[in-house]
C-alpha cells in the first residue's frame, strides 16, 4: 500500500472540483486556507481505498463506492467529541448569544439549551461547566440543558457522566479538579450536580413527530451531523429544528458548515467568535 | 458514529382533512400556515392544495414548507405541479421549483429528459442544473445531448458546467463538437475550454 | 495627478462554478480582486466577514435568488447595504429589469456576457475610469 506521504499534491483545478463537490454533497465548505487540511486527508482516503490518482479517487467519491462519502466526511471532521470543543462558540454563547436572548427576559425565566447530538455527553457538559465559569448572571435564570442523540448506547454512555483522559484534554486542571472526582483506570466523574443539570433523551431530527415535544429553545448547538444527510433529510431536519427554536433563538452549525446549503429559513448573524444562525425574533407588529 | 439518512419515505395520507388544510393554508398568521403547510404531505389532497397556495405565498418560509410538502409528497402530479412553478416570473419561486425538482429528479427516470425538451429556454436552462443530481453515466449521456442538439449558447453553457462536475472522457467529442457551433460565444468557448482541459487531464 | 488605482474587490455570486472561473479569469486580467460565492446565503456570510465594492450576482440560484438575496442585503443598517451591485441572467423580458432595479441592482446584464462588456460595468461600478 502506498504511504500516505508519496502522493502529489493537489492540483489548484483538482482542489477546486473536490471542494465544490463536497459543498453540494455535505455543505461543508474548505478554502485554500485548508487545502493542507483536506489534502492530507484525501491521502489518506487515496490510501485506504487503493486509488492511485486523484481522478479515480474522485470517481469512487462521486459514485459513493462503498460508503466512500462517508467515510471521507468522517475523515474531515475530526469525530472525537472532548470537552470544549469548538470554544468559540461557547464564548459567543456567552458573550453575544446570551446577551441577546436575555434581553426580553426576567430574573427566574427560563433559558433552554438544545445540544443534538450530544453523543456521549461532552458537549452539554461542556455548556454547562462554560456557563458557571464564564457566565456572571448563571443564577439568574432558570438554565435547562438538554442533551438528544438517535443513538441510545452513546445516551447511555453520558447518563454514566464518566470520561477518559482524551476526553478531558482541553480542559485544564483546575477545572478537572473542581468538576470531576477521579475514578480508576484514569477515569474522571462529573460530580453530580452536574450530572443532574442536563436531561438526556433520543431524538431523531428528520422525524417532526420526535422533535416537537422538546419544545421551544434559546441556542440549539447541533454540529457536524447536518453534513451527514441527504438534501431532503436535511431540508426536513432544518425545518424541525427551527420549530424547536423560540423567536429570535440561535442555532450553532460546526465550523465547516453553512446553512447556505441547507436552508434559506435562519438570517445569519455573524458574532466576533461564531458565524451562528437566528430564526428572527417575532415582528413587533404581530400580537 | 456517524449518521446516514435515507431521503424520508412518504408519510400514509390521514382522510378528510384537507378542508382543514386548505384553511390553514390560507390563515393569515404565517405560523399558521407553517404548520399547516409541514403537516400537508400527510393529507389526501395535500399536493393540489399545496399548489394553489404556493404562487400567492408571501412569506419565504412558508413557501420553503410547502416546497419541502410537495417534494415529500413526490408523486407525479406533484412534479407537475412543480414544473409549472418553474416557469413562473418569481425568481423565488423559480428558485423553489428547482431546489424542490432537485429532491425528486432521481425518483422519477423521465422526469429530466423531458424537461430538457422543453419549449422554455429558461426551463431548459435551469433543469440542466438537475443532472448533478443524477448518477454520472445517465447525467453524462442527457449533457452531451444537449450539447449535440439544443439551439441555445446558455443552455449549452449549463450542460457544460453539470459536465465538467460530473463528466468523463465520454464527453469529449460533444464538447468539441459544440464549441464549433457557437464560435461568437466567447464565454461557451471559455467554458468549453476549461471542461475539455479538466476531462481530459 | 495619481494615475495609481487601488485594486477593487468583486464578489461574483453564481451556482456555476464556470461562470465564477470565467468571471474571476476576466476580472483578474484587468487587475481586480475576486471573491467567489455559490449562493445568496454564502455570500451574506462572506460579506459580513469582509466587504468588496462591487457584487456581481446571478439572479437563478439555489436556496436564494439573485433578487432576493439583494433585497435582503439592501435592508441591512450597515455599509455592506449599499454595495453597487450588478445582476445578470438569462431573462431580457421588461419584468426582470424591473424586479432587478426594484431589488436594489444598479444594472442588469444578459447573460453570456463578453469579456469587454464585463470589465466596462465592473470598472463603472466601481467608479473607475476605463
Amino acid at each position: 500500500m502506498q504511504a500516505v506521504a508519496d502522493y502529489p499534491a493537489l492540483t489548484e483545478d483538482e482542489f477546486r472540483r473536490l471542494c465544490e463537490y463536497l459543498y453540494r454533497q455535505s455543505g461543508m465548505i474548505f478554502t485554500e486556507a485548508k487545502r493542507y487540511y483536506v489534502e492530507r486527508r484525501v491521502n489518506e482516503r487515496m490510501a485506504a481505498t487503493g486509488s492511485q490518482t486523484f481522478a479515480s479517487y474522485f470517481a469512487r467519491l462521486r459514485i459513493n463506492a462503498e460508503e466512500e462519502n462517508e467515510h471521507f466526511v468522517n475523515a474531515l471532521t475530526v469525530n472525537e467529541t472532548y470537552f470544549y470543543r469548538e470554544e468559540h462558540q461557547l464564548t459567543c454563547l456567552t458573550t453575544d448569544l446570551l446577551a441577546e436572548r436575555v434581553r426580553d427576559k426576567r430574573a427566574g425565566d427560563a433559558i433552554r439549551i438544545w445540544s443534538v447530538p450530544c453523543s456521549t455527553g461532552e458537549e452539554p457538559f461542556s455548556v454547562a461547566i462554560w456557563l458557571l465559569e464564564n457566565w456572571p448572571w448563571v443564577d439568574n435564570y432558570e438554565i435547562e440543558i438538554v442533551g438528544s442523540d438517535i443513538d441510545t448506547r452513546v445516551l447511555e454512555h453520558a447518563r454514566q457522566g464518566v470520561f477518559g483522559k482524551r476526553s478531558l484534554m482541553r480542559l485544564s486542571s483546575d477545572l478537572v479538579e473542581k468538576y470531576f472526582s477521579p475514578m480508576a483506570d484514569e477515569k474522571w466523574r462529573i460530580l453530580g450536580e452536574l450530572l443532574n443539570s442536563v436531561q438526556f433523551s433520543t431524538a431523531n431530527i428528520v422525524e417532526s413527530s420526535e422533535t416537537r415535544g422538546f419544545g421551544r429553545f434559546d441556542v440549539i448547538f447541533c454540529r457536524n451531523v447536518l453534513i451527514y444527510f441527504d438534501d431532503a433529510s436535511r431540508r426536513v431536519a432544518a425545518e424541525n429544528l427551527y420549530e424547536n427554536l423560540l423567536p429570535g433563538g440561535f442555532i450553532c452549525l460546526g465550523h465547516t458548515e453553512s446553512m447556505s446549503r441547507i436552508s434559506p429559513l435562519f438570517e445569519v448573524r455573524q458574532f466576533p467568535d461564531a458565524i451562528v444562525y437566528q430564526r428572527p425574533p417575532a415582528s413587533p407588529t404581530r400580537g | 458514529m456517524p449518521l446516514i439518512r435515507k431521503p424520508t419515505d412518504r408519510p400514509a395520507p390521514k382522510k378528510t382533512e384537507s378542508d382543514d388544510l386548505l384553511k390553514g393554508l390560507a390563515d393569515p398568521d404565517p405560523d399558521q400556515r407553517w404548520v399547516a403547510a409541514r403537516e400537508a404531505a400527510q393529507v389526501v389532497g395535500g399536493a393540489a392544495a399545496l399548489a394553489m397556495a404556493l404562487p400567492t405565498e408571501n412569506d419565504p418560509r412558508v413557501r420553503e414548507a410547502m416546497f419541502t410538502a410537495l417534494a415529500r409528497i413526490g408523486t407525479p402530479e406533484t412534479a407537475a405541479a412543480v414544473i409549472s412553478l418553474l416557469r413562473s416570473d418569481a425568481a423565488n419561486l423559480r428558485t423553489g421549483a428547482l431546489d424542490t425538482l432537485r429532491l425528486m429528479v432521481s425518483r422519477m427516470h423521465d422526469l429530466l429528459p423531458k424537461l430538457l425538451k422543453d419549449q422554455d429556454v429558461d426551463v431548459r436552462i435551469l433543469s440542466c442544473e438537475l443532472g448533478r443530481s443524477l448518477p454520472s453515466p445517465e447525467a453524462t449521456s442527457l449533457m452531451c445531448a444537449v450539447l449535440d442538439n439544443d439551439i441555445d449558447a446558455n443552455v449549452c453553457a449549463a450542460a457544460v458546467d453539470v459536465l465538467a462536475e460530473v463528466g468523463g472522457t465520454e464527453a469529449l467529442p460533444s464538447l468539441r463538437a459544440c464549441a464549433l457551433r457557437f464560435p461568437a460565444t466567447p464565454f461557451l468557448a471559455f467554458a468549453i475550454k476549461a471542461a475539455v482541459d479538466r476531462l481530459a487531464s | 495627478m495619481a494615475k495609481r488605482k487601488l485594486a477593487r474587490t468583486v464578489l461574483v455570486i453564481d451556482d456555476a462554478s464556470l461562470v465564477r472561473l470565467y468571471y474571476r479569469s476576466t476580472l483578474e486580467a484587468a487587475r481586480f480582486k475576486v471573491e467567489e460565492a455559490m449562493n445568496g446565503i454564502e455570500a451574506l456570510e462572506k460579506l459580513l466577514e469582509k466587504p468588496v465594492d462591487l457584487l456581481i450576482v446571478d439572479v437563478n440560484m439555489p436556496q436564494m435568488d439573485g433578487f432576493t438575496f439583494l433585497g435582503l442585503l439592501r435592508q441591512k443598517d450597515t455599509a455592506i447595504a449599499s454595495i453597487p451591485a450588478l445582476i445578470t441572467s438569462t431573462e431580457s423580458g421588461q419584468k426582470d429589469f424591473e424586479a432587478g432595479r426594484a431589488a436594489g441592482a444598479n444594472y442588469y446584464l444578459v447573460k453570456p456576457i463578453s469579456p469587454e462588456t464585463l470589465i466596462e460595468f465592473a470598472s463603472l461600478l466601481c467608479g473607475l475610469r476605463l
